[in-house]
Order: C-alpha cells, then structure tokens, then sequence
C-alpha cells in the first residue's frame, strides 16, 4: 500500500526535494546486538555478536568477542557454536539432518560479559515452491534503479497451507547475486501481506510471487528464489525493520523501535541486547531464463 | 451523573425547572442504561429519531430564559427582515442592523435574518457590514415591521470616501472570541500556490491555525489534530478537505460565499468536533442577472453559471472544477502510458427558492473525486447533498431545518482494465451519514437572543471491503460495517446585561451510540501498554441494538465586558464532545486513513477549553487588534503502538493506545480593515502536548503537530483601479521529531535504535516563505462583455527549502551505513498565471 502511495507521490510532488544533512544526536549507550538467523539447512549456521554504536558513526561496527553462542533443540540437545576467526561470527557446522525438526522450539542461550541472554523461536513449516515463469515485458520508460528497461518479468508459484498464522520472507538471486534490500524486504502473512487480508490457504498473491523482480531479467540470467519460513515474531521484527528503513516523505510513520526477542536472564540487569534469533526452514527453486519459454507480453 | 447535576444546579436554582430537568435527564439515563436490553429495535429506532425533537424541553428552556428578563411595562415592538447583497442578491451574513438613538443592534444570521425588539419610537436605523456602504434610515416604530435591505459594495471608485457605519467595531462589541472571518474577496487577493485560491491555505495564515507542513493535508487548531475540526460545507460535514493529498482543498472558490472559523467559545449551535468549527457558506446564485464565470489557471479550469428563475424567487449556481494536466499530457504519452489516469475534479450546485416571506428554501451539493491510475486505479472523493428549510415563524422565531447526507470513501483496484482474472485486489472504504438538524433562533426582546435546536446522525462506518484473487481463487475481506447514532440537543441565549457586559451562554447535551449489527470485540486490558492487545472475546450484535451508548453536557460560556467604546475583554469557555476519530498514523493524513466510531473499547473525546482576549480598535476601527491566551486540555486522545496495522484490520482497536492532551498559548493579531493597503499581522506562541499511556515513559512529550513560533503577514495593495498586490509572508518554528541514538547491525544492513526511546525530542529546522501575487483587472473579459482579471503569482519567492521532515535512513547504496535527510515538498520557485472572467 505504500508502495502505491509513494508511486503517487513521486508522479505528484514535482517540486520536493530531498538532502543528505549533518544531524546532531545524542548518543545512548551501547548495548550487545544478536544477529542470528539460523536454518535447518546442512551448511554452517552462524550468529553474529556486535556492539551497537553511535548512530552516525561511520566505523563498521565492533564485534562482541569472548562470548559463549549455545543452541538447544528442544530436547535439550545442545550445539556449541564458536568462534575460530575471533571476528564476533560465531559458527556451527550442524551434521546431515541432526540439527533441527520441525516445528519444534529452539532456544539460543548467549553468556556475554557476565550477563546471560537468551531467545526462544520456532522452526515452521515452509511450502514448495512448484515452478518459476516469466514473460515478455517493458517498462514504459527505462527504470530508475538502472535495470534494463526490456526484459522478463518472473514470478514463483507456490501455496500457502491451510491454517491460518504462517508467516514468510522471500529472497530472490540474479546469477548468484542476492538481492536483499531492506527497503523492501518481501514479507508474506499467509498467501498475502498481512493479517488482515486473510489469505489462507491461497496461492501467494501475485506482488508475492513477483517481488523477485527488483529489476527486469535478461535471457540466460541465472534466478534463484527463496522462500523461509519465520516464527511470527520475525515477521514483524522484519516488518518494523522495512518500515524503519523506508521511512520518509508525507507519509512516514514516527521513529519507533525495533523490537527485540533477546532477553537478559537476570530481568533486573539494566543491560539489554538488541537483535533478533529466528529459525527458518527454506524452499528454493532455481531456473535459468530461457526467452524461447518466455510467456508473450500481455 | 451527579456532578452533571450539580452543573446544572448552579445553572438553574429554580426548583421547578430543577425538577424537570433532573427527570428528564433521568429518564435519559434509565433509558442509556436499559437500551441494551431492549432487543426491539422497532422501539429504539422511534426513540432516536424523536429524541431529538422533543420540543417540550425547549419549552422548559425558554421558560426560564424569558422570566429571567422580565419585559418591559412599555410596548414593545420588533422590526425584522433579511439583508442581502444589492449585486446579486446574496443574504448576508452578521451584517450589524442598529439603532442609534438606543444603541441597540442586531446582527444577521447566517441566513441574512436579523430581528430588534424596541419600544414605541422615532429611530435612526443603521445597516452596516464591512466593505459596503451603510444605510442609514429614519424610522418610526408603531408596529411590528418587515424591512429589508440591499447593501452596495464600497470602494468601487478608489478615490471615493465612504462614510460607514459605527459598527465597524464588530470584533470588539461582539461577544464571539476566537473566530476568524477571512473575505473571500481578500483570500482571491491573497497570493495562491500554483495561482489555485484556496480557503484552507488561507486560513492557515490566522493565528491559532498551523499544519504539519507544506503540502499536507487538513490544518490544525489550537493543538487539535485534523480530524478535530468539523469543516462544514451549507452544514454537511466534509471528511477530507483535500484534493491530491492535500495539496489543494475541496473547495471551489467561485462558490464560496463565507468562510468562519471558530477556534474557542464555540457556541452550543455546533458540537461533534473537539478543536475547530470551519463553517463554509456557499453562494446562493445570483438572484439579480445571469452570470458566468470562470477560469483557467495552472492547475485547475473553472466555469460556473448561476442565475435567478422564476421571476426572481429563485436562483441557482452551478460549478465545475477540474485539473487538467492529464488532458494536456495525453498527446505525449506512449502506447504504455496511455491508459494512465492522473485527476481530480469537484461539481458544486446550490439552488434557493422563495417560495414565499416566511419559507425558503435551498438544496445544495457537493461531489469530488480524486482519480489516479494506470493499471491499478485509486480514487476518493466526498459527496454531500444538504437541504434546508428557513422558516420563520413570526418576527421573533427564525427557524432553518437542515437534512443532509455525506460521504467520504477512496476505492483501490489492482488490475483497472480486468486484463488478469487470475490476480486481482478491489478494496473499498467510506464513512456515510445522514442527518437531521433544526436551529431556532428567538429574539426574545432586545437583550436576549435565544438559539436552540437538536441534530441527530446516523453513521456509517465501512472501514474496509476488500476481495482478493490469487490464482483464481477468490477471497473477500470484510471488515464489519460499523453504525452509530450521535444526536444533540441544545439551547444558547445571547444575553446584554448591561451596556457594558453581554452574555454568551449555553448546554449542549450530546448522546451516542454505538449500534450494531457487527462483531463486538472486547480487548486485554492488562496488556503493557504500547504492546498489541488480543481479543479476549467477541460476540455478534444484532440489528440496532446499542452496543455501547455515552452521553456529555457540553456547557458554554462567553462573556463580553466593554471598558470603553473601542476596548473590550472577552472570556469564553466550552466544553466540546467528538464521537468519531480518524486513524492516522502517518506525518501527513493520507486519503487512505480510516475513520473509526467511539465503541464499547474507543471512548469519546472530550475537550475543555479556557480562552481570554483583549480586544481593541484604532483610528475610528481602522485597525483592529486582539490578544488572546488559551488553555486547552484533551482527553481520551489516540496514539497507536508500534507496527499499528490499522487497514483493513477487524482488531484494529487492539493496535490504539490512549491518553490525554493539553495546548496552550498566546495569540496576536492587528488587522488594517480598509484603506489602499489592507491585511494583517498575527503571531501565535503555543505549545502542544500528548502523554499517552506506554509512550515516553508516561510523561508529557510535544505532540507531533508542536509549533512554538507561527508568523504570519498578509497584505494587499490596491494600487490602481487596474491593478492590485498581494504579499503573504510566513514563518512557523520547526514540528518536533524523533531520532535514533545508536545503530546496529543485523545481516548487514544498519538500523535505528534510540536508547531512552522518547518520542519527539529533537526539532527539525524552522520554515518560513515570501509569496507575491499581482492581480490586473480588465474591463472587458471575453467576447467584450462583463469583466476579467490576470493573476500572477509566485509562490516561494526566494525559494526557500522549507523541511516537511527530517528523517534518517540507510545510505542508499550500501545499507550498512546511515545518514540524515531532510525532506522539502515544494523546493523551488512556483510561478503561476491564472485567468478569471465574468460575464
């Protein structure tokens, strides 16, 4: 919806204008940032420890080293992740399907500079993704993202289950690029966007199923798409972090922030962590376009 | 209920009225709280719509008015009549009938209606009204008499001094406070963006008035959000006043006959809103000659017509507005474009018949819509249609029915032209009512002009009816409609006291109610406040039960006290009651927020509010100025937690928070009434608060729409009879804004977080904007006939980069980095050339 708006927006607003300016603000304390999104793949698993910093500050952020990173499956099976390269990148390197089941609940335990932390998600379950399709398509005038302006435009097919409450992430790759802009991140509630649309059970609503076209393809690009399921909490943790992202113009929402799913064991530390751990499981699908199977423009 | 008492108590200590009044409002009370029981809807129905019109309690109301003022043992006589406009036969409103050798006076009602009581004598009386030329006649009251009067516009001939009236001094003697009036024909003057006339812009030059910024739709009142004003088209609510996002308001300026604003000591007439009354009068047609008019400016054609029918009994106007780049544009759109659709028009018609001295009456109409598109199609527009009835009864009762509908929804459509039955999304959404509303006016005698009558409402609330297909299949997302019955009574007397002190008082007792048939949510309420409530039950309503029913007094008091001829001190209060909100929670309202009825979960506003003014005039009303300082407090004010999903969301009353909110301020204000160079000057200090439950730790915080400064200048010069200036020159202190302490990072990308996560600490820089316009009038418009004017105008003159926002981001092109963006809707110098006629 927004996107319309804005779409409207940039067609009405022929005099606004938009500069980059030097703000002043106050810095807050830094606090343990938790970036752990994990899968039930068998490739290495990594949660990332860093500090958070002054919101200006041009300097990559600092790692937060000398931290103990546990998962537990929730038959207290516990995975020791480590950290070889001392970078803050915690990794595990699960064995063939001996990491996580699901629908089960994962808790991700964090002992950081003698406070604990920990977090609690759920692996859900994920469609397949049945088939990929494009067709021929232009856009009036060429894009302003710098895609080409004549190309495909694809789209995935998949279902969302029956029973309400699934919440997803779709990731597209152009010849093994990702493309992951948090602006907009495609988030899925059931077969639509949000809960509100009542979607259950459909086919993934067609903006869905064409969010893999952040520009137009080109015939012999390589097109990977992925589809994760995320615990709800995720999915709105991912909502606000698109919104904070894209948050400008007539139309912005107040700066609110991010929620976090880390919690300090002691509730009464004043020391709080920011992030997020979420589990997914993931469906992908992989095709190279080829125009000879290109559907006709409409 | 017993604090009400006691109000009233203080009000009435007659005991008999006493009596009455506590049955009435027991009966009341029995009935709000038994009305859930009563599953006949047959009955509730009947009891809403005769609510209102029980004209026994005016009785009563009347009763008390008349024996507080004991008439005098002299003969009393009344003389009444209508006052309108010698040029096209408009009534005019509060146009200043006196009697000098008495010094009493009344003024017009909105209607042009005026009515003196007076004993047996020789009098002078005089009709004046700013801008036009008194009449002054020499009259012997032996009986009571119909006279009308026709006014001439002043200051044709430049050069020509005009002796006016003495009661140019209006703004002083009056006992209104806190309202603005703005002349159409100085808005015309005053420099426009894009050369379009807008009434909504030009009221944001008065004291008191500001907006979010440049570019954003509704203004905002004393602290109040833009849902806190009722705007009034000929007494039919408008819900958006906006056409393409609020860059131009709804309406057409050909039409507008009068624009008022009402800011405090909001008199018991007008209820339903908890800030502002925006009370815009449309031209009743030229009952004298046929016209045209119109125009041709950058943005908007214009073109109306309005003319007498039947021998003068009748006239009518009829006018239609619309933009036409897309139609300028089309020629040079490629095959792609072609279907695009990028418009927005409005139609507005009004027509009166005389059908005889004491009946007129008038039906008027509004109907616009914003259209865009290009495969996905989305409109929105508002409808109202009002019928009114002016009766008058006797030389004393003047009496005006009103009944109008109106409607405000915004459709959206994915795929316009049906092209894919596989894929498709239609939502649509509107808020309707229908209303009933009489106002009497009494003039009892001299010293006592009584105002009382009632409304009712009938709401409908469709938040959102939504069908969505994917893959053929297709699923309908329908929100609940919602319903509710607002309905009002009330009863206000103008009171002179004395020579020097004059009264304003008045209850207005409001009721709602929140009926169904829908879904009735019921919410934790042991929830954290700032975290999303779940629904702990629901349960279906049926078909007009009471769902949740509020009942408020509304008391008002305004108070006048003359220290001299040219001085007065003005003291108002009012207590207001809003029973419908509008969901918003973007910087700027956009078309697609949702208003939403008061529940059994959403209690209605309430607002209080303390104004004092020092009024005074210079040089023989020359000048006129006023200081006023109020204080305002709100309750049960709107906030929403964070990720509100508030579309198309049935537990949308889940996402809200509450809380209270005050506004408080000072108000300057000199204005040049005549002469070659004519304006104002106003400079407003003010403050603005909210502190909502679960934001800011509790605390007071500066509301988003906080403006410590606002500055505003306007003037005009009539140079020559040819040419005319107009300047307006602006200065408003920077919107409070929230920015984020710290940064971290998850998968890459940087994102904000503020540690202490306080709500609007920082302020963004301050705006401030010249504008010029040149209007030349020519003799002849087309064809050699009537008149026509140019406007040049140049918005921005120096072209200032005024911010709407400021607001952080990721770097655009690599999202592990942040910085600050300051964010300018107009950022350049606007010229415009309008050309307007008259035939």
């Amino acid at each position: 919806m927004k996107k319309i708006l804005s779409i409207l927006i940039v067609s009405a607003a022929l005099f606004s204008c938009e500069e980059v300016i030097d703000l002043e603000v106050k810095d807050g304390v830094n606090q343990l940032v938790v970036d752990a999104w994990l899968t039930d793949e068998d490739k290495e698993q990594s949660v990332k420890l860093t500090i958070s910093q002054p919101y200006f500050e041009d300097a990559a952020p600092k790692p937060a080293l000398g931290a103990e990173v546990i998962v537990y499956n929730q038959d207290s099976t516990a995975h020791v992740f480590t950290d070889p390269n001392n970078d803050g990148v915690y990794t595990y390197k699960p064995k063939a399907g001996k990491f996580l089941k699901e629908n089960e609940q994962v808790a991700l335990a964090v002992k950081y500079e003698n406070e604990q932390y920990y977090s609690l998600s759920q692996l859900k379950r994920v469609p397949k993704i049945d088939s990929i399709a494009y067709e021929v398509f232009s856009f009036p005038i060429a894009p302003p993202n710098g895609g080409p302006k004549d190309g495909f435009l694809a789209q995935f097919y998949a279902n969302d289950p029956v029973g309400e409450g699934d919440t997803y992430l779709v990731r597209s790759y152009k010849n093994d690029t990702l493309r992951f802009k948090p602006t907009d991140i495609t988030l899925a509630y059931d077969a639509g966007f949000s809960p509100g649309s009542k979607s259950d059970g459909l086919m993934f609503i067609l903006p869905i199923r064409q969010s893999l076209n952040q520009t137009l393809f080109s015939d012999k690009d390589k097109l990977k798409v992925e589809l994760f399921s995320i615990p709800t909490e995720a999915y709105y943790f991912l909502l606000q972090l698109r919104q904070e992202s894209s948050n400008g113009g007539i139309f912005a929402t107040p700066l609110s922030n991010i929620p976090t799913n880390i919690i300090n064991l002691n509730s009464k530390s004043t020391k709080k962590a920011l992030g997020a751990f979420f589990v997914s499981k993931v469906s992908t699908f992989e095709t190279v376009i080829d125009k000879s199977k290109a559907r006709p423009k409409q | 209920m017993i604090n009400q008492f006691r109000t009233i108590e203080r009000f009435y200590s007659d005991n008999f009225i006493k009596n009455r009044f506590k049955n009435y409002l027991f009966k009341l009370n029995v009935r709000n709280t038994f009305l859930s029981d009563y599953k006949e809807s047959k009955y509730l129905k009947m009891s809403y719509f005769t609510k209102p019109f029980n004209f026994k309690h005016f009785l009563f109301f009347l009763f008390v008015f008349a024996t507080a003022n004991p008439c005098n043992a002299q003969t009393n006589f009344t003389i009444s009549g209508k006052v309108s406009d010698a040029k096209n036969g408009e009534g005019m409103i509060g146009v200043n009938v006196f009697l000098k050798e008495l010094k009493i006076g009344a003024s017009t009602n909105v209607y042009g209606f005026y009515s003196i009581t007076a004993p047996q004598g020789k009098y002078t009386l005089v009709v004046s009204y700013i801008g036009y030329n008194s009449v002054s006649k020499e009259y012997t009251l032996d009986n009571n008499q119909t006279l009308n009067f026709e006014l001439t516009e002043e200051g044709k001939l430049l050069d020509e001094v005009v002796v006016t009236g003495k009661r140019e001094d209006d703004n002083v003697k009056n006992v209104e406070m806190s309202v603005n009036k703005v002349e159409m024909k100085t808005i015309k003057k005053m420099p426009a963006f894009l050369g379009e006339v807008d009434v909504i812009r030009s009221i944001q030059f008065l004291p008191g008035v500001s907006s979010v910024g440049e570019g954003s739709s509704g203004f905002n009142v004393r602290g109040g959000g833009i849902d806190q004003n009722l705007v009034l088209l000929d007494e039919a609510p408008v819900y958006n006043s906006s056409h393409l996002f609020g860059f131009f308001s709804v309406f057409n300026p050909d039409v507008v006959k009068d624009v008022k604003l009402i800011k405090g000591g909001i008199p018991a007439t007008y209820g339903g809103r908890v800030s502002s009354i925006l009370d815009v009068r449309m031209k009743e047609g030229n009952s004298k000659k046929p016209e045209f008019s119109g125009g041709l400016g950058t943005i908007f054609s214009r073109f109306a017509y309005e003319r007498p029918f039947l021998k003068e009994k009748g006239s009518f106007i009829v006018a239609l507005r619309r933009s036409y780049i897309d139609i300028l544009a089309k020629p040079f759109l490629n095959s792609d474009l072609k279907g695009s659709r990028f418009y927005f028009y409005d139609f507005t018609a009004k027509t009166n018949y005389k059908i005889n001295d004491k009946n007129t009456i008038f039906l008027s109409g509004y109907f616009g819509r914003d259209v865009f598109g290009a495969d996905f199609g989305f409109n929105w527009g508002n409808s109202t249609t009002s019928f009114r009835w002016n009766h008058v009864f006797n030389n004393k009762l003047f009496l005006n029915t009103t009944v109008f509908y109106s409607n405000y929804d915004y459709s959206l459509d994915s795929d316009l032209s049906n092209e894919n039955d596989q894929d498709s999304f239609e939502w649509k959404s509107n808020i309707l009512n229908y209303s009933i509303k009489p106002d009497f006016n009494y003039y009892l005698n001299s010293k006592n002009t009584i105002s009382f009558g009632g409304q009712a409402i009938y709401y409908t609330f469709n938040p959102g009816q939504a069908t969505a297909v994917s893959g053929g299949q297709s699923r309908s997302i329908g929100l609940d409609s919602k319903y509710a019955m607002e309905s009002a009574l009330y009863v206000g007397n103008e009171q002179k006291l004395t020579d020097k002190l004059t009264l304003n008082y008045g209850l207005r007792y409001s009721f709602y109610s929140y009926m169904g048939p829908g879904t009735v949510y019921t919410f934790n309420e042991n929830t954290t406040p700032g975290e999303r409530k779940a629904i702990t039950s629901t349960r279906t309503s049926e078909k007009g039960e009471a769902i949740k029913n509020y009942g408020n007094l509304e008391p008002r008091i305004a108070l006048n006290l003359g220290i001299n001829n040219s001085t007065s001190i003005k003291l108002g209060y009012n207590r207001l009651a809003q029973y419908i909100h509008l969901l918003s929670n973007t910087v700027a309202s956009s078309p697609l927020d949702v208003w939403t009825p008061s529940s059994n979960n959403i209690k209605p506003q309430l607002s209080d509010q303390v104004a004092l003014g020092l009024f005074k005039n210079f040089s023989e009303n020359l000048y006129e100025s006023s200081v006023e300082v109020y204080y305002k407090t709100l309750k049960n004010q709107i906030d929403y937690i964070r990720n509100a999903d508030l579309l198309l969301n049935p537990a949308v009353e889940g996402d809200l928070m509450y809380g209270i909110g005050r506004a408080y301020g000072a108000e300057f204000f000199v204005k040049k009434n005549k002469g070659k160079l004519n304006g104002w000057v106003s400079y407003t200090l003010a403050r603005t608060e909210r502190k909502i439950d679960g934001l800011n730790n509790n605390d007071w915080y500066a509301s988003r729409i906080d403006k410590a400064h606002n500055i505003s200048v306007v003037g005009i010069l009539d140079l020559t009879k040819k040419w005319s200036m107009g300047t307006t020159l602006s200065f408003s202190s920077g919107t409070p804004a929230s920015f984020p302490t710290n940064k971290f990072a998850w998968q890459g990308i940087a994102l904000p977080h503020n540690y202490t996560d306080d709500r609007n600490t920082y302020r963004i820089p301050n705006s401030h904007r010249l504008d010029y316009s040149a209007t030349r009038k020519n003799k002849h418009a087309l064809f050699g006939k009537g008149e026509s004017e140019w406007v040049f105008s140049v918005y921005n003159v120096y072209n200032r980069k005024n911010p709407f926002s400021v607001y952080v981001r990721q770097n655009p092109d690599d999202p592990s980095k942040t910085e600050a963006v300051k964010y300018s809707v107009f950022a350049a110098i606007i010229p415009a050339v309008t050309y307007n006629f008259k035939f």
